[in-house]
């Protein structure tokens, strides 16, 4: 009775914080159906979000449908499908002489050239008000994560290298230290920089490399450099922001700028900058060259020829491509790229999956709309690396700081972690298409994976027909 | 005396060892540099800035005899050099414009090979390369450039003309201070050894031969510093690599139209390890292509927008030409360490304040 009483008292005292950090945060959520009260739940409560009995702060598994668009979402299409038997528990079992537990599931390696304790990125994000401003509590919870760590473009032209040129927004510098400090300690982790049209103007790559403060960790192999040649919501357009006029003045030298009728606000307009197949192979040799030790990433949105970008990289010798689908992006887009532009992220898993078949080697990572160990799974199983995300990583910094942003992951670790262990696998990489079926027919050929109405119809059959279909 | 093929220079494998206790050699640098007027007083380095003047009016000497004009170099402007791996570019304020100070004359050599036709600078350079470079002896974050270009050259015919300049400047040099070279810096040299012409590597020969002396050489990429030392003990003498591979130069290095991918460019290398002594090529002059090859190096080609209505305006600007690192050559002929020892107030990157 006692029990039943605290447990009742408990989740009482949850919801509260939970609604309290929602009332003081900003709609990070975006409203637009996107479960921001499960990443509450899980920046609050880390894996204890996991059960929704007895905690009941946030309705669990509701539909993700986007006010914009419903593209069909992974998990709209795809289920894990757990077998029978499973050899890969036994060769646990008979190594540790116990029934292995999901506890057992490894989840560190690499992701894109850094040591990680789980394949999981802060995606690039950073200019925006709202990412700049949850910028430190994200940096600090990551490194303590042991997880990536990106920073967005024109960080540091709008707002500082190293001293702030607004208000509340850290410099580039500050938001490289406090992640940086923390994750060189426990040796995991690592941090991508991005560089806009705008910020190579200023040389912000050629100055980092240079940066007497940030030399030790490009020696540890701490530091990448991500190449954007677009993001999910607005692939084929550059990075907007709303900035204040005077703020708008000042930047007016590099930036496109749109200023408000009589207002005191200005829309600034980063170029999408333009790219060929040889200007992107070309970019790679160039800072292979320039930056030897550096990590290069590249980013890439919805994109039709996206395999041919991963192709590209892959050749040059990339360390990881980031494929953001249409349900990605954290920062402002306009309506229209939001509701039409862009192919959804199930089509950039699917260029993962081809791109596995085809044997690019380098490290492909999803992103759009992703943010659970389910995602994580699914994504791993169909060949990708590791996943980024955005928008869950600021809700749970807004909801409870770096430790919202260390719950956060944990609960993502530990959910990855049944999941794997329910599939047999006992390390996140031995993940395989075998593991997914898909409830759609078409997506399950174009997939590669099994039909889940026909499980006979196993995988490899899937594979062939998806090769036929592609 | 000839100099011994397969022979890495004493100098070269001293500095190499100071090289290995980096926190020490650091100490060292920032002492050498901080009271630098102290050892240049020396006689050895008395002896090395005489050399330098030698070999700087030898080059002079040469190219005036060549029908090339002096030209006085810029010193700031709105653009500069963006070719130098991973080096950051110094900035002023002018008038409230951000201007740069040149990391090389190159995008003026062209602007002056367009009026005078045969042109070169003896031009001061400010490269602010990334921290551990300070520690390889070959790389200074002030240093001077005699830079060469001509209007309607081929990237053969300015290879032939580096070669030639070296050549002239080598003898020149020995001539006149062979006495004290050998006495106060043990330094021999043998000019007969830089007569012209000089082995010729294609950077794919070079990969190849690279990979059987044993170092591992991606193919595609710059060479390797370790790679280019194997090759230039091999060589026993002063080399040429041509044809690099696109996506590892600046862009103003032309593409072979016929072979695309291959840039029309060469190195000179010195030998005994002491690396590259020049470095030319052919120039894109197109602007949509030079527009294209800006674009691989991530920046905005609108801030070059004078250089590229130039060309626009002046098309077709053909011209070739290359860079000759003043105090790595001093280094060359003199037998030194490190470009530390070849210049007067040597900055390096990281350490100040120094004189």
């Amino acid at each position: 009775m006692a029990n039943l009483a605290s447990r009742l008292l408990a989740a009482a005292r949850l919801r509260l914080e939970a609604l309290r950090a929602r009332l003081a945060g900003p709609p990070l959520g975006g409203g637009c159906g996107y479960p921001e009260g499960e990443i509450v739940a899980r920046a609050i409560l880390g894996r204890r979000a996991l059960y929704p009995r007895g905690y009941g702060a946030v309705a669990f598994g509701g539909p993700r449908r986007g006010c914009r668009r419903s593209p069909p979402a992974m998990e709209d299409l795809l289920v894990l499908a757990p077998p029978a038997f499973t050899p890969g528990r036994l060769e646990v079992l008979a190594e540790k002489f116990r029934e292995p537990l999901y506890s057992d599931v490894e989840t560190g390696g690499t992701l894109g050239g850094f040591r990680v304790r789980l394949p999981l990125a802060v995606a690039s994000m950073g200019s925006t008000d709202v990412a700049s401003r949850y910028s430190l509590a994200i940096a600090r919870g990551a490194a303590r994560a042991g997880v990536v760590y990106g920073v967005g473009e024109n960080v540091a032209t709008v707002r500082g290298y190293d001293r702030r040129l607004t208000r509340g927004h850290p410099s580039l510098l500050e938001r490289l230290t406090a992640y940086l400090s923390e994750a060189a300690e426990r040796g995991l982790g690592g941090v991508t920089i991005q560089q806009s049209v705008e910020d190579a103007y200023d040389e912000l790559w050629n100055r980092v490399y240079s940066d007497k403060r940030i030399d030790p960790y490009i020696d540890e192999g701490m530091v990448a450099f991500e190449v954007k040649v677009g993001q999910g919501a607005k692939p084929g357009l550059g990075g907007v922001i709303r900035v204040p006029r005077g703020e708008a003045e000042r930047l007016s030298r590099k930036y496109r700028l749109d200023f408000d009728p009589g207002g005191r606000w200005a829309t600034r307009y980063s170029a999408p900058a333009t790219f060929t197949a040889e200007i992107l192979r070309g970019m790679i040799r160039n800072m292979r060259t320039s930056y030897p030790r550096v990590r290069i990433w590249v980013k890439l949105g919805g994109f039709r020829d996206a395999l041919e970008a991963v192709r590209i990289a892959a050749g040059e010798g990339a360390d990881a491509v980031v494929l953001d689908g249409g349900e990605g992006g954290t920062g402002l887009a306009p309506i229209p790229a939001l509701r039409h532009l862009g192919l959804p992220t199930i089509a950039m898993a699917a260029a993962a999956r081809r791109a596995r078949e085809l044997g690019y080697s380098v490290d492909i990572m999803l992103s759009g709309g992703l943010y659970s160990g389910f995602h994580l799974v699914a994504s791993l199983a169909l060949g990708a690396s590791g996943i980024a995300a955005g928008r869950p990583f600021l809700i749970a910094a807004a909801a409870a700081g770096p430790r919202g942003v260390e719950r956060y992951v944990e609960s993502v670790l530990v959910e990855a972690q049944m999941l794997a262990s329910a599939l047999g696998k006992y390390r996140l990489d031995r993940l395989g298409p075998e593991d997914l079926a898909a409830v759609d027919p078409h997506a399950a050929r174009a997939l590669g994976v099994a039909y889940a109405l026909n499980p006979q119809w196993g995988a490899a059959a899937a594979r062939e027909a998806g090769r036929a279909a592609l | 005396m000839k100099t011994a093929a397969g022979r890495v220079h004493p100098s070269v494998l001293e500095l190499e060892r100071m090289a290995r206790d980096r926190a020490g050699f650091l100490e060292f640098l920032r002492g050498w540099l901080s009271r630098s007027w102290r050892w240049a007083r020396e006689d050895r380095y008395r002896l090395v800035f005489r050399v330098q003047a030698t070999a700087l009016a030898a080059m002079r000497e040469y190219l005036d005899s060549r029908g090339f004009t002096e030209v006085l170099a810029p010193v700031i402007g709105p653009v500069t050099d963006p070719g130098i791996r991973g080096a950051k570019q110094a900035t002023v304020d002018f008038y409230g414009f951000e201007y740069k100070i040149m990391s090389s004359a190159i995008l003026y050599k062209q602007y002056m090979a367009a009026s005078l036709g045969r042109v070169y600078f003896a031009a001061p350079n400010v490269r602010l390369e990334p921290l551990d470079s300070a520690l390889t002896g070959r790389h200074l974050a002030e240093f001077y450039q005699l830079d060469v270009e001509a209007y309607g050259a081929s990237y053969r015919e300015a290879s032939r003309l580096a070669e030639e300049l070296l050549y002239h400047t080598v003898r020149r040099v020995w001539e006149e201070h062979w006495r004290q070279l050998e006495t106060l810096l043990g330094r021999t040299l043998d000019p007969e050894a830089h007569k012209p012409p000089l082995p010729r590597l294609t950077h794919g020969e070079a990969v190849r031969l690279a990979r059987e002396l044993g170092c591992r050489q991606p193919e595609g990429a710059e060479l390797r510093w370790e790679c280019e030392r194997a090759l230039s003990a091999h060589m026993g003498r002063p080399f040429l690599v041509v044809e690099y591979p696109r996506g590892a130069r600046g862009f103003y290095d032309r593409e072979d139209p016929a072979r695309p991918g291959v840039l029309l460019d060469f190195d000179l290398i010195y030998p005994e390890g002491f690396g590259e002594a020049a470095s030319g090529a052919e120039r894109e002059y197109e602007p949509a292509r030079v527009v294209a090859r800006m674009r691989e190096s991530g920046e905005d080609p609108a801030k070059y927008r004078w250089y590229l209505e130039m060309l626009r305006e002046l098309h077709p600007l053909r011209t070739a030409g290359f860079g000759f690192g003043v105090e790595r050559l001093t280094r060359y002929l003199c037998g030194l360490r490190g470009v530390w020892e070849a210049r007067p107030y040597p900055k390096l990157p990281g350490i100040a304040p120094t004189p």
